[in-house]
């Protein structure tokens, strides 16, 4: 599989804040790639240089072989990209920007009328005469998606683009980036972890400038990190949870009502002692299972803080 | 230059849709028909002052004349419609940028210096369409109350007017790429404005420099023939087009 997005020790300093501090990363073509960090991890400066907005203190960032920093045209032509707060022409429609948008990479005739007609309709914005001034926050977000796609790019870049959202306008974005798989590479920038979820199937964790994991998002939730089992009993579940806490095995426990969630560090210790330890205590086994961890368990492990 | 042709049309529509079209060519209109009639009333006016009769005082004041109506027109476009060009100029770049415009159409295959010529030949294009309605308009009101002498040295008057309009464009778009800031930018095209009309006191900066194109015009209506305007024209076309050029390099520079 062929590369779209290739970064290579990139740094960016501001005076004294290093925004990114030798940043690496790979996203491979055809992937739905999340880029996931706290606010002021650098998201948004790693895609400002990416498009040739910002210029790096040091490393290297290339788009499909492109060095972003020289080849700037060359490289976006191939990209459609949404800034975290998009900026539109207030005095022009929905039709007149994309237009607008789609002659700048020199789209133009019978294509520019197919492709403005079906992303207005991708966008739910078919029909709507009034000026992007007068839009609401989830309409220019929809715009910012559609305008993006108006070059069909090899690869969307979009900069939380869910972040202020409501949740119908959330799931329309969700919704519409989801569709995309397979079409296009979709790299996606977010600290939202459960949109994550929804549609990147590979992720990068980016903290404090640098990225701390970067995987699928099925091997990150598996790999190296503690599981969580829960045991409910019919009562008792405070003996149980005390029983619990003291395995060699179990980093911690919480109990809710007469079940309790601890997270483990070994799933087949857990197996095998738990039926025993239930049955000593004499109390009645409900049920016994093991969850997988979230991504957000995932994320705060690994940056050390809740989101 | 990739992306002109496409901005130059934004541009021009934005012009047709917004404020752009009311402001600078709205002032120079209304100075072109309201200044020979103001010519032509200020006499009457003045003479007609409350209490000079009774103090015994007596104003003599000749009738005005075609010389008093464009006389009238220069002075107010050389002030007020300037301003109101630096004023509407200063938003063109740091306004794109602030607003955050820029980000989303740069990140297009579109080059800073189209944008930046977009902007300068937009705004050129529509003082010319502005100046030469307003100096129509002037000129023929000026006949129908007056008469049609100094048609050719009007002419020649607004000529050097769009030329200094020209350049004072270019420096407030330079002012806009290089500090990022509107205010900042007309706070700085009006502040060079006034360094100008002082350098005017020089002969020798007057002579060479745009700075001449300032006072040549009231001197050639009043007949003056020997006002050195070649210099000025070129010096003032070829900064401006530098300027252009300077405020391409300052937004290159820019990080979005």
């Amino acid at each position: 599989m062929s590369t779209a997005i290739e970064i290579a020790g990139l740094t960016k300093i501001y005076k004294e804040i290093r925004a990114l501090d030798g940043v690496d990363l790979i996203v491979p073509e055809g992937s739905v790639f999340g880029f996931l960090g706290p606010n002021g991890a650098g998201k948004t400066t790693a895609l400002r240089i990416l498009t040739g907005m910002a210029r790096p203190t040091d490393g290297a960032a290339r788009i499909f072989g492109h060095d972003v920093v020289h080849a700037t045209n060359d490289v976006r032509s191939l990209v459609g990209y949404l800034p975290d707060v998009p900026a539109y022409y207030p005095w022009m429609t929905a039709e007149e920007y994309l237009r607008f948008a789609g002659r700048l990479f020199g789209v133009s005739g019978p294509v520019l009328d197919d492709r403005v007609s079906s992303l207005l309709e991708m966008a739910g914005l078919a029909g709507v005469k009034q000026r992007v001034g007068g839009f609401s926050r989830g309409m220019k977000q929809r715009l910012g998606v559609a305008q993006a796609l108006i070059n069909a790019p090899r690869l969307l870049m979009l900069d939380e683009p869910t972040s202020a959202l409501d949740p119908m306008g959330r799931k329309d974005v969700l919704d519409m980036i989801a569709a995309l798989r397979g079409k296009t590479t979709v790299f996606f920038s977010t600290h939202i972890l459960t949109d994550v979820e929804r549609v990147c199937d590979t992720v990068a964790i980016l903290d404090h400038g640098r990225v701390v994991r970067q995987a699928s998002i099925g091997e990150i939730k598996r790999e190296g990190h503690a599981t969580r089992l829960l045991v409910e009993v019919e009562e008792g579940a405070e003996l149980l949870e005390q029983a619990l806490a003291g395995q060699a095995w179990v980093r911690e426990c919480v109990r809710n009502g007469q079940a309790v969630r601890c997270v483990i560090e070994d799933v087949a210790a857990a197996h095998r002692t738990v039926p025993a330890l239930v049955a000593r205590l004499d109390l009645a086994l409900v049920r016994m299972m093991d969850e997988e961890p979230t991504l957000e368990d995932v994320f705060v492990e690994l940056v050390g803080r809740g989101v | 230059m990739r992306g002109l042709g496409v901005l130059l049309g934004k541009e021009f529509t934005e012009i047709l849709r917004t404020w752009r079209l009311y402001v600078v060519p709205g002032i120079l209109i209304f100075f072109g028909i309201s200044s020979p009639i103001l010519a032509e009333l200020t006499p009457q006016l003045l003479s007609s002052m409350p209490g000079l009769a009774e103090q015994g005082v007596s104003i003599e004041i000749p009738p005005a004349t075609t010389v008093d109506a464009y006389l009238q027109f220069n002075k107010n476009a050389m002030q007020i419609a300037l301003i109101a060009v630096i004023i509407a100029t200063a938003g063109a770049i740091a306004g794109e940028r602030s607003s955050g415009t820029a980000q989303i159409v740069l990140a297009k295959p579109v080059s800073r210096t189209a944008m930046v010529v977009a902007k300068a030949l937009s705004s050129w294009g529509l003082i010319l369409v502005a100046v030469a309605v307003a100096s129509l308009l002037c000129a023929g009101v000026t006949a129908l109350i007056f008469d049609t002498d100094l048609l050719p040295e009007f002419a020649g008057v607004v000529g050097l007017w769009y030329v200094l309009a020209m350049f004072l464009v270019a420096l407030t778009l330079f002012f806009s790429a290089a500090l990022g800031s509107s205010a900042g930018a007309a706070g700085a095209g009006i502040a060079a404005y006034f360094t100008l009309t002082i350098g005017s006191l020089w002969e020798t900066v007057r002579e060479f420099t745009p700075v001449g194109l300032l006072g040549a015009g009231d001197r050639i209506i009043m007949g003056a023939t020997d006002i050195p305007v070649v210099w000025p024209v070129i010096t003032g076309l070829a900064g401006a087009f530098a300027l252009v050029g300077l405020a391409a390099v300052a937004f290159g520079r820019k990080e979005l």
